[in-house]
């Protein structure tokens, strides 16, 4: 079951023609995909968890409460419940990604990007959820502090708190487990 | 290390892949516009439950004082088809925060606000209040003697989100005795969202005058909302926080253990009845399972309460609404029974 929604909830929202859902289309599913990614999903379960997140806000449209959070908030909020679903289904580690390849670079540089981006995964795989989460919403949803903690239910300053020793340990990581050339 | 190179990660999704995301919505979009010019009801429903406001108004009338806020935010997570009554001990109760049982920072605490409850507030009509609710009103055609329609107002019970905290849960269970009751340790952070819908009132009063004493109003409120949405967490058993309100309510290890299994966790309200004061009986509203509860104790609060008089409760779901028509406790009750079993759409 996709959560357990065991009631559904009928409350008048916010006409549809208020949202351009197109472009809302357009420039958040790129952001909610990036936010699978960084969560540590293969590019083809976050494809999945892509389109189960636009699905469900699909036909939940009507009910979007503008009074409640902002549309990109409502998307991540959506895909944060269908990727701590699919984890639970799954009940698995989530294998490393593999690497994107871009057409405007040189072999030297892809190879720097690749090699620093598959050291990059590999230590936000080892963080633990909570903060694997956060980065994900930061940097892959690219989403606000505030739309974060609107999300996760932590406090605004305690998500900043959170990220910025989070990212620090990563820097300290980083400097420390450079790999040997 | 920077934010532009923590975000180097970032990708493209596959032009493909968006593509087919997009023509997968345009069926959507395609499939829900089929619907809405189809003859039919214009809206889907789906299986009822009360609305926080009905429960709101039930725990105050069961004059759940210590708990009242706690209890009824921790117990609305039950709320759905069917109802069962669950006889508590306020006195109980008290005594557990009185010996040290922190309800606030065990239980109010890992509640979240997500929107704040309003004030009812009166509109001109049935029909304008359903409608601002977003419900079909269903009225009742028959009316206690002398009984006229005098007011109708709207409420919004708001949404919230609980955060389990295992430890918190454990500290409860301990508290209440319950030992026996293991709380699963994957709970720990899991949420479990509530959004209540608005919730309609419409309510009736008559004057009764006795020769030798001052009148006095007499009320027949009937609530009904349409269904609010519970979001679990995938795996979690109702079961096991049910039984710990039940050991908290005052049952026995044995007791809520067998009560437990007789319930469809996933689709029962569970109605505090005091033990002192309360009784209750299963009732069939218009072929609908229904409970009518009746207690001593004044509605101090609810809204054209007659304080000081015994009230009854019946409480019911049908048609993608619930139910809940309060009324004075005249007749054993079968006063306000022969009203709800008239109230049909309007």
């Amino acid at each position: 079951m996709d959560g357990v929604r065991i009631l559904e909830w009928l409350v008048p929202a916010v006409p549809e023609e208020a949202v351009d859902w197109d472009a809302v289309y357009r420039g958040e599913m790129p952001r909610v995909f990036n936010y699978f990614r960084y969560r540590g999903f293969d590019r083809e379960t976050a494809e999945d968890l892509t389109s189960a997140t636009f699905e469900k806000a699909w036909r939940a449209r009507g009910r979007y409460r503008r009074d409640r959070a902002g549309v990109p908030t409502w998307l991540l909020a959506i895909a944060r419940n269908a990727a701590v679903d699919h984890l639970r289904r799954a009940r698995m580690t989530v294998p490393l990604a593999e690497e994107a390849l871009r057409d405007d670079e040189t072999p030297e540089t892809r190879a720097v990007r690749e090699a620093d981006s598959r050291r990059l995964r590999a230590l936000l795989a080892t963080l633990p959820e909570r903060e694997r989460e956060l980065l994900a919403l930061k940097y892959g949803a690219g989403a606000t502090n505030r739309a974060i903690s609107t999300i996760t239910g932590l406090g605004e300053s305690n998500v900043g708190t959170i990220l910025h020793r989070t990212i620090g340990a990563l820097r300290d990581r980083w400097t420390k487990e450079e790999p040997s050339e | 290390m920077s934010d532009d190179f923590l975000s180097r990660l970032r990708e493209e999704p596959r032009p493909e892949f968006g593509a087919r995301l997009e023509e997968r919505l345009r069926e959507i979009d395609a499939d829900e516009r089929a619907r809405r010019s189809a003859p039919g009801p214009w809206r889907r429903f789906v299986p009822a439950l009360a609305g926080a406001g009905l429960v709101a108004a039930l725990a105050l009338a069961f004059t759940l004082e210590p708990v009242r806020v706690a209890a009824r935010e921790f117990l609305d997570l039950f709320r759905v088809k069917r109802f069962a009554a669950v006889p508590v001990d306020p006195q109980r109760l008290e005594r557990l925060a009185k010996g040290g049982m922190d309800f606030k920072s065990l239980v109010g605490d890992q509640v979240q606000v997500v929107v704040a409850p309003q004030q009812p507030v009166e509109v001109a009509s049935p029909e304008a209040g359903a409608a601002e609710a977003g419900i079909v009103a269903h009225l009742p055609a028959v009316l206690p003697r002398r009984a006229e329609l005098v007011q109708t107002m709207v409420g919004r019970p708001g949404s919230f989100r609980v955060q389990l905290d295992t430890e918190k849960l454990q500290a409860l269970a301990a508290v209440a005795g319950a030992d026996e009751i293991e709380i699963p340790a994957w709970w720990n952070g899991a949420t479990v969202d509530v959004e209540a819908p608005p919730v309609l009132s419409v309510r009736y009063a008559r004057t009764i005058e006795r020769e030798g004493q001052p009148p006095r109003e007499e009320s027949f409120v009937l609530f009904q909302s349409a269904t609010p949405q519970v979001e679990l967490p995938e795996g979690f058993d109702p079961a096991i926080l049910g039984r710990l309100g039940l050991r908290l309510a005052g049952m026995s290890a044995g007791d809520a253990l067998a009560f437990s299994r007789t319930i469809d966790w996933r689709a029962t309200l569970l109605v505090p009845v005091p033990v002192q004061g309360g009784t209750f009986r299963e009732v069939e509203v218009s072929g609908h399972p229904g409970l009518l509860v009746t207690v001593q104790a004044p509605p101090r609060t609810v809204p054209g309460g007659s304080a000081g008089r015994a009230h009854s409760v019946v409480m019911w779901s049908a048609g993608g609404q619930v139910f809940a028509l309060q009324g004075p406790a005249s007749r054993d009750g079968v006063e306000i029974l022969e009203m709800a079993q008239s109230v049909t759409d309007h």
